[in-house]
């Protein structure tokens, strides 16, 4: 780089493309975990990898970051390497390239903080370099494992065939031994006993017995090693079978099979994401769909203007004709700016498979998570709320659905358990998501007499059942789930914030089903919550231009008010006066001292509202109030502020251009 | 014809019924947002299995003395043309079982007093039970000189 160069600009736009290039890899590495295991071809993912982190290197060149140059360049290496068929990408190899990809994040992540992106770990760069010069020894999938040969020599071919099976799906090949005893066979224990003990951990391949100088005198000079085929740790198996000798041997495992369908391809995706798409800031968005709130507020004053005029007796038909086309046409505003938002759920999801990943590697099991309908769409708002959901009834199914490969086995299910989420419209207004595992089922029984409570005899006191905070059907909480602080609140984000529903589907041995229908779009926004008397309301921040403390300003009263109305005061504000209405007056709570205020401006017309207390700032879902019964001005919907009861949310500017109906009084 | 079941309701010294068809759910009664505005007989929202609904208060609607709400309050909430709304009543916890063929045409007392809300009526043991036209009670056409 030849002198200072004013990295700014590039930086903001090099965050952007690499978020994106990461995902993309990430993407592209499990989607070839997939293939390799699938024997699927595998040549058009390398060189979409190979392009991704060569676009990646030269973008880190332009901005002089070494160490993520340093990184890229060595696996475009490995991956021009596999392109031509110089190397086999295996296991191992996809293991060292996500952790590169992980590495390349961790310094994105430091520059988006700020800081400088540390060098290269050089462990991971001779990883790289020896991955390319052929020097680790290629994945076993598919070859014949080796073995000491005193085993080796006992196993016959249907065996060998065995274990590399085994192998490739993911086991471990174990080698235990027993030593039988007098002792023991007085307490039962035999070489009989043990392999009944073993069969619940694993498959036993072989027994070989032994005829050896005894370790201990007087013992039989008969030993047993044990070959076995299992998922569980060696601590599971000790535990299980106690009897054996504490020292067990792995002879050989591989990584676990695969664990994703690829998402679904979407037909422009050869397109390149320059194709027919720009990116745009949230912001922006929210910006947009702001300034439409504040044309669809000049419009209700100009239709009360509009009331006014007809009232004096002038002929407006005609006004209002246009009026309501300016509606029609402000409702498709809004609903294209709605649009903007919608994310895919194929691109909502796509973290899931990275979250399976290590699901399966914490908790020793084969999964497999499979997404269809990827293409339905959500508000981006919505999506995010309702993400965390759908990781913790992955987290559940993953955890306490699947059984053990035991249970499985005697079931007649794959070993590999199927997470499977699928996505449709369930009406114009609402999406349905279905998580689906096809494990235990839910012991319901168990949970109620866990909870104490009778047996629930419909669908929804099921749920009910589930949703109870700190319920949890596991023993222990283990540390993928169950705790128990999961499932309500599931049900809070996606029944009582989204104003969606939740059902669950289960059935004993087949699996569990969670069905969530959640709106396609909602209303989220910044609000202040305030109370007047024993009632909390909120109100949009955005249209507070600030909190004052009334007493500190001095004030007169209004001339000229309609008697029966809310007092109006007038404070002097720097050099303005702004009228000050009694909003715990104006929502129908008796007199009192209102000390806070929140102070509106109305096409530049100062306007101030007294409350009792501020108590606070937080996002809110705002739920719209549909109902006839409750439709009216100043209430833009309701919101659960988390206890269950819906909270208005006020619209404040409403209010105040009905100012002069309300209270006798035009500022 | 065969038997239906209905839910019946308490307001006042009153005994109302509603096919049970038509009821989604009873729950225990804690209390309304007031919204401000309203036609006097709205009591508010309530929650009720995740639905935001209003709530008409039967006893502000057919002009009964307003008591204090007490542990056996209910709200019902039923349907009516899609719409899901809360009816705030004394007690409603029984349910029976009655031909269709024993529902009357009100008299005319009933009828002027109850201004529409009664469908028709019926005998039951020493019981006057008065089915509920439930699109009426719920309905915007209450809001007309009440405000």
């Amino acid at each position: 780089m030849n002198g200072p160069v004013d990295t700014s600009d590039f930086l903001a736009g090099f965050l952007v493309e690499a978020k994106e290039i990461l995902a993309g890899a990430n993407a592209g590495l499990l989607a070839l975990d997939t293939a390799l295991e699938h024997g699927k071809p595998t040549l058009r993912t390398i060189r979409e990898l190979f392009r991704l982190m060569h676009t990646m290197k030269g973008l880190a060149a332009m901005l002089g970051v070494e160490p993520i140059v340093a990184i890229a360049h060595a696996m475009e290496t490995v991956l021009r390497a596999a392109d031509r068929g110089e190397m086999i990408l295996g296991k191992e190899a996809l293991g060292v390239l996500f952790t590169s990809v992980s590495a390349i994040a961790a310094r994105v992540r430091d520059l988006a903080a700020g800081r400088t992106a540390v060098a290269a770990p050089a462990e991971l760069l001779a990883s790289l370099d020896a991955l390319e010069a052929g020097s680790v020894p290629l994945s076993t999938v598919g070859r014949a494992p080796t073995f000491p040969p005193e085993i080796a020599s006992k196993l016959g071919p249907g065996e060998q065939e065995q274990l590399a099976a085994g192998i490739a799906e993911g086991q471990r090949a174990i080698r235990a031994e027993f030593v039988p005893s007098r002792e023991r066979a007085e307490h039962g224990v035999s070489i009989t006993s043990v392999r009944q003990a073993l069969a619940l951990v694993g498959d036993l391949v072989k027994v070989i017995p032994i005829t050896k100088a005894s370790p201990s005198p007087g013992a039989a000079g008969l030993r047993f090693v044990l070959v076995l085929l299992t998922l569980a740790t060696d601590e599971d198996i000790l535990r299980a079978v106690p009897d054996l000798e504490p020292d067990l041997t792995t002879l050989a495992e591989t990584a676990h099979p695969s664990l994703i369908e690829p998402l679904e391809a979407e037909e422009d995706d050869d397109v390149g994401i320059r194709g027919r798409h720009v990116r745009v800031n949230v912001e922006r968005l929210d910006d947009a769909m702001g300034r439409l709130s504040e044309l669809i507020v000049s419009r209700s004053r100009l239709l009360h203007a509009l009331d006014r005029l007809a009232d004096a007796g002038v002929d407006v038909r005609e006004i209002r004709d246009v009026l309501h086309d300016n509606a029609r046409a402000l409702k498709g505003m809004r609903g294209a700016i709605l649009g903007l938002r919608m994310v895919t759920m194929a691109a909502m999801l796509e973290p899931l498979g990275l979250l399976v990943r290590g699901l399966r590697a914490s908790t020793q099991r084969a999964v497999r998570l499979e997404i269809e309908g990827g293409a339905a769409e959500l508000d981006k708002a919505v999506a995010e709320r309702v993400w965390p959901a759908i990781v913790h009834l992955v987290r559940n199914a993953v955890d306490h659905g699947l059984e053990d490969d035991a249970v499985r086995r005697a079931a007649g299910k794959p070993l590999e358990g199927r997470v499977r989420i699928r996505c449709g419209s369930f009406s114009s207004s609402m999406l349905e998501i279905r998580v689906e595992d096809d494990g235990a089922g839910i012991d319901i029984a168990r949970l109620a007499a866990r909870a104490a409570v009778p047996l629930p005899d419909d669908a929804d006191g099921v749920l009910e059942l589930l949703c109870r905070p700190g319920l949890s059907s596991k023993d222990q909480a283990s540390t993928t789930s169950g705790r128990g602080i999961g499932m309500d609140i599931v049900k809070r984000i996606v029944v009582d914030e989204l104003g969606g529903d939740l059902a669950v589907e289960t059935i004993r041995g087949k699996g569990t089903t969670f069905v969530l229908r959640v709106p396609l779009t909602v209303a989220i926004v910044e609000a202040f919550r305030f109370a007047c008397g024993d009632q909390a309301y909120v109100v949009p921040v955005s249209s507070v231009e600030e909190v004052l403390n009334v007493d500190d300003l001095p004030s007169a009263s209004a001339p000229r008010q309609r008697p029966g109305t809310p007092t109006v005061r007038l404070l002097q504000r720097r050099d303005e006066t702004v009228s000050l209405v009694d909003l715990g007056a104006l929502l129908g709570h008796p007199a009192a001292a209102r000390p806070k205020a929140l102070l509106l401006r109305n096409l530049g017309v100062p306007l101030a509202f007294s409350v009792d207390r501020m108590l606070g700032q937080q996002e809110v879902v705002v739920r719209p109030l549909k109902d006839p019964l409750v439709d009216v001005p100043g209430v833009a919907g309701s919101t659960d502020l988390g206890d269950g009861r819906p909270t208005l949310v006020l619209d404040l500017l409403e209010l105040s251009a009905r100012m002069d109906s309300l209270t006798g009084y035009a500022p | 014809m065969t038997n239906s079941l209905y839910i019946v309701l308490r307001v006042g010294d009153a005994e109302y019924a509603l096919l049970a068809v038509d009821v989604l759910v009873i729950e225990a009664f804690t209390g309304a947002t007031p919204v401000p505005g309203v036609a006097p007989h709205v009591a508010g929202l309530v929650q009720v299995r995740g639905d935001v609904v209003p709530v008409v208060d039967l006893r502000v609607l057919f002009r009964v003395p307003e008591t204090p709400p007490t542990a056996d309050s209910r709200v019902a909430v039923v349907t009516s043309a899609g719409r899901r709304v809360g009816l705030l009543v004394d007690a409603g916890r029984e349910v029976v079982k009655l031909s269709p063929s024993v529902w009357k045409d009100p008299p005319e007392l009933v009828s002027r007093q109850s201004r529409g809300f009664v469908r028709s009526i019926a005998h039951v043991g020493t019981r006057l039970l008065m089915l509920l036209d439930i699109e009426r009670v719920v309905g915007t056409e209450a809001l007309d000189g009440e405000r």
